[in-house]
């Protein structure tokens, strides 16, 4: 993938509609094609605050999962994607020359919307994040592997079968080890990419609570198409439509006096 | 209109029909050639009843029934079935033929005398005849048919035993000599080279001529106690001989050491023919092959054939999935490696000869003479490597299969589930991280199905086999017990080459035949002995990842 930097000019452009808050990640018009004929997100400049959850939402193919797939770079798995413009992280521009991803990535975990536990041991895929990170303490990692499925409200369902399949758990069981797994880098922001579309109303229900758990400690950024769900567990919501950024907003202000027609529209099902 | 009919308008069922048809047809040759194989390869060991047949022109022949056919032959009457017997009736020493066609109609009698005898010989192949009398040391027996058997199952006991012991003195004598033998060796090479010799190298030729006196000496008493010993177990192994009647009362002189073992198929019942058979086809995957291939056993075609595939293997399977990998996760994926593609797909056409001609070309005399060169320039013009043999036969054949090593693991790695590889990436994985940790595991089957593809057709080639380093008898095994005990560099036998030699350049065919079918059932065997593991272990992988990619 290219990354074509933006002038000093544009980056200081700022978007200020955002509440002043702690902010930890930013993009400055941020612009990303996955081929010249496809230009997925369009001038995006958006500040996320910290140990909060922000949610966002759109119709399909609007462009919320790409632009969460920015802020770890899984898009530059894409061959033949660009981008434009800068996508800030703790002030860090992430697509800087001399960033390493592996860094990047551990610093900034993923939840998939389908479940992708790895086919090994319960475990081994939690303790997989600090492996591949050069832990090699087996205390620390299984120190690391419990704390993690605590954290994702899993440590009492699987603390006797530990060395079963992963593939074995339950469809739910399975989303909340792969947050788990996350968990155990100790990242400081998870992306979630619809983690609870193809799960069950009380699998979906967990996943919920322990996401409102985790915002203590941890940034999240969550994309959903259930607006209930933004409505339910996230602090600030991201209206994206065709690629561009409609509005940003805290969720009550959002969801109940939208600023712009278009989320109105939106958000009382009149399309998507 | 009743439903019937319209079923019967619905079209394509006489299709459905057509393709039951080609797999019927495919099944059927498939199940012929197994069956022929095993029935003519198992049936050549249970031994066969032996007559005795006599003509009305007063003709004897002693020998085990082979095979019948009626024949038409056109006469002036006109059209006549003439029924023939084949007899096998051995003594190729005294008669020239193995086998005998004979008409049924010429026959007066025939029996089957209960003593007639089968010797399988060292030399000459099978003797058949009646047991006159024996010789043990200075005695000769002469008694009824029946008593004489025993005493020839103990002359034949006690000759086996006798000549155990001349082998083991043999190899004693020859351990003895072989540190003289190896001064001895030195000094010829030294004195080779006559005036050439500087001062220290005269030096050291007066302390190793020096030092050949005195080994001599030293081992002059136990090397005159060996060889009277020797001379000792060579008399009394001269002195132990049976003297066979031939069906035609011919006599017969029969040395006991030649013979490999006798037997009496008249007499033997179910059991003992069990046993019989059981120990020859020990003796075929076991023992080694005697009379040019067509009797004895086949062992070092079943070591070399499988030694071959074995290094075939560690050669093709790490190579073939480098290329896979590199392939398919880190190549941009654009024209080039298009080509790339297409081309390795394509090698797997290309004839075995041509891989066989390269081997030759560029293995053994391009990489071969060029280690001879370098390291073994002392036995030169005399070729170590530079020759063919078992490592560049495998060599060859790794070349032959690594497309198709290649083109199964790309499958089994399209088959990783990308979800998983994203997976992996997004927990700070490096792309080699998530290769050796994700990629290869959840690949291995495909993997697998790559080595059981290779293996199949590796050990059933042998065009590319007879320039790299094939032979009809190898002199020694390409394993053995002296360092570095794999030797790469020598030839060996392989059944798939066995299997042409026997049965088509033998000197003696028909007695061959069997041979052809056994060796054929043997590499069949083998094959599907080594699929069966690659498959048990690609299904206890799959059991172990449990995805339903693959």
């Amino acid at each position: 993938m290219e990354i074509i930097p933006v002038t000093e000019k544009n980056s200081l452009e700022q978007d200020n509609r955002s509440v002043k808050r702690n902010e930890v990640v930013r993009t400055e018009n941020l612009d990303f094609f996955y081929n010249p004929e496809s230009h997925a997100l369009k001038n995006i400049n958006l500040s996320i605050p910290g140990k909060k959850v922000t949610a966002f939402i759109g119709p399909s193919g609007c462009g919320k999962s790409t632009l969460l797939r920015c802020f770890n770079r899984m898009n530059d798995l894409l061959p033949g994607s660009y981008l434009k413009g800068r996508v800030l992280i703790d002030n860090k521009d992430i697509y800087a020359n001399g960033i390493r991803l592996e860094e990047l990535r551990k610093k900034v975990g993923m939840v998939f919307q389908k479940s992708n536990p790895f086919p090994m041991s319960i475990w081994e895929n939690v303790a997989f994040g600090p492996r591949v990170n050069g832990e090699s303490d087996k205390h620390t990692i299984e120190e690391v592997v419990k704390s993690a499925l605590e954290q994702a409200d899993l440590w009492k369902e699987t603390k006797d079968r530990l060395n079963e399949s992963a593939l074995d758990l339950s469809g739910g069981q399975q989303q909340r080890l792969c947050i788990a797994r996350t968990l155990a880098n100790k990242p400081e922001i998870i992306l979630m990419d619809e983690p609870a579309s193809a799960l069950d109303p009380i699998s979906t229900g967990k996943i919920e609570e322990t996401i409102i758990e985790l915002k203590k400690n941890y940034t999240i950024i969550i994309v959903t198409h259930n607006m209930q769900q933004a409505a339910r567990i996230s602090d600030f919501t991201a209206f994206m439509m065709l690629g561009e950024m409609i509005e940003f907003n805290d969720t009550k202000t959002l969801f109940t006096n939208p600023n712009e027609n278009l989320t109105e529209e939106y958000i009382t099902g009149r399309f998507g | 209109m009743n439903i019937d009919k319209f079923y019967k308008k619905k079209q394509g069922e006489q299709y459905i029909f057509a393709l039951a048809l080609g797999l019927v047809i495919s099944l059927i040759m498939v199940i012929w050639i197994v069956v022929i194989i095993l029935s003519r390869g198992l049936g050549f060991f249970w031994p066969g009843e032996i007559v005795h047949i006599t003509t009305k022109d007063d003709r004897q022949y002693l020998g085990e029934l082979w095979t019948e056919e009626t024949r038409k032959e056109h006469t002036d009457s006109g059209i006549v079935k003439i029924n023939n017997t084949q007899l096998k009736t051995g003594n190729r020493d005294v008669y020239g033929i193995d086998f005998v066609w004979i008409n049924n109609a010429t026959i007066k009698s025939s029996d089957k005398p209960e003593f007639a005898v089968v010797f399988e010989r060292k030399e000459y192949g099978n003797a058949y005849g009646y047991i006159s009398s024996v010789q043990i040391g200075d005695s000769n027996y002469t008694y009824s048919e029946e008593k004489i058997i025993s005493i020839a199952k103990k002359a034949f006991d006690s000759a086996q035993k006798n000549h155990e012991n001349l082998l083991d003195i043999q190899e004693q004598i020859n351990d003895l000599l072989a540190p003289l033998t190896r001064i001895q060796r030195e000094i010829s090479l030294l004195e080779f080279k006559q005036n050439m010799l500087t001062p220290a190298e005269k030096k050291e030729l007066e302390i190793l001529k020096s030092k050949a006196v005195t080994l001599e000496q030293s081992i002059s008493a136990p090397y005159q106690k060996l060889t009277d010993k020797l001379a000792e177990y060579t008399e009394i192994d001269r002195k132990i001989n049976f003297t066979l009647s031939l069906a035609d009362d011919r006599a017969v002189d029969l040395k006991a050491s030649k013979i490999v073992r006798f037997y009496l198929p008249n007499q033997m019942n179910v059991f003992s023919k069990s046993v019989h058979y059981i120990s020859k086809l020990w003796e075929l995957v076991s023992a080694e092959p005697r009379e040019s291939n067509t009797e004895g056993g086949i062992f070092p075609a079943i070591f070399g054939t499988v030694l071959m595939v074995i290094l075939m293997s560690i050669a093709v399977v790490p190579l073939g999935v480098m290329v896979a990998i590199y392939l398919n996760e880190y190549a941009h994926q654009g024209v080039i490696i298009r080509a790339i593609r297409m081309a390795i797909s394509n090698l797997a056409g290309v004839p075995s000869i041509v891989f066989g001609i390269f081997g030759l070309g560029f293995f053994i005399y391009y990489f071969g003479g060029s280690i001879d060169q370098m390291f073994f320039s002392d036995k030169l013009p005399e070729p170590t490597f530079g020759t063919g043999g078992i490592l560049w036969a495998s060599l060859t054949l790794a070349l032959l299969t690594l497309p198709v090593v290649v083109v199964a693991t790309e499958e089994g790695l399209l088959a990783v589930p990308r979800a998983n590889k994203e997976g992996a990436l997004a927990l700070g994985a490096t792309q080699w991280q998530m290769i050796r940790k994700i990629v290869l595991p959840n690949a291995m089957p495909g993997i697998l199905t790559g080595i059981i593809l290779a293996v199949s057709r590796g050990a059933g080639e042998v065009a590319p086999l007879m320039i790299t380093g094939v032979v009809k008898l190898a002199p020694a095994m390409p394993f053995d017990l002296t360092f570095p005990f794999f030797h790469l560099d020598r030839k060996f036998m392989h059944l798939g080459f066995h299997i042409y030699d026997v049965g088509f350049q033998s000197p003696n065919v028909e007695a061959a035949k069997p041979m052809v079918y056994l060796t054929a059932l043997l590499l069949i065997a083998i094959v599907v002995a080594l699929n069966l593991l690659a498959i048990f272990l690609r299904n206890q992988l799959r059991k172990k990842l449990k995805t339903s990619a693959f």
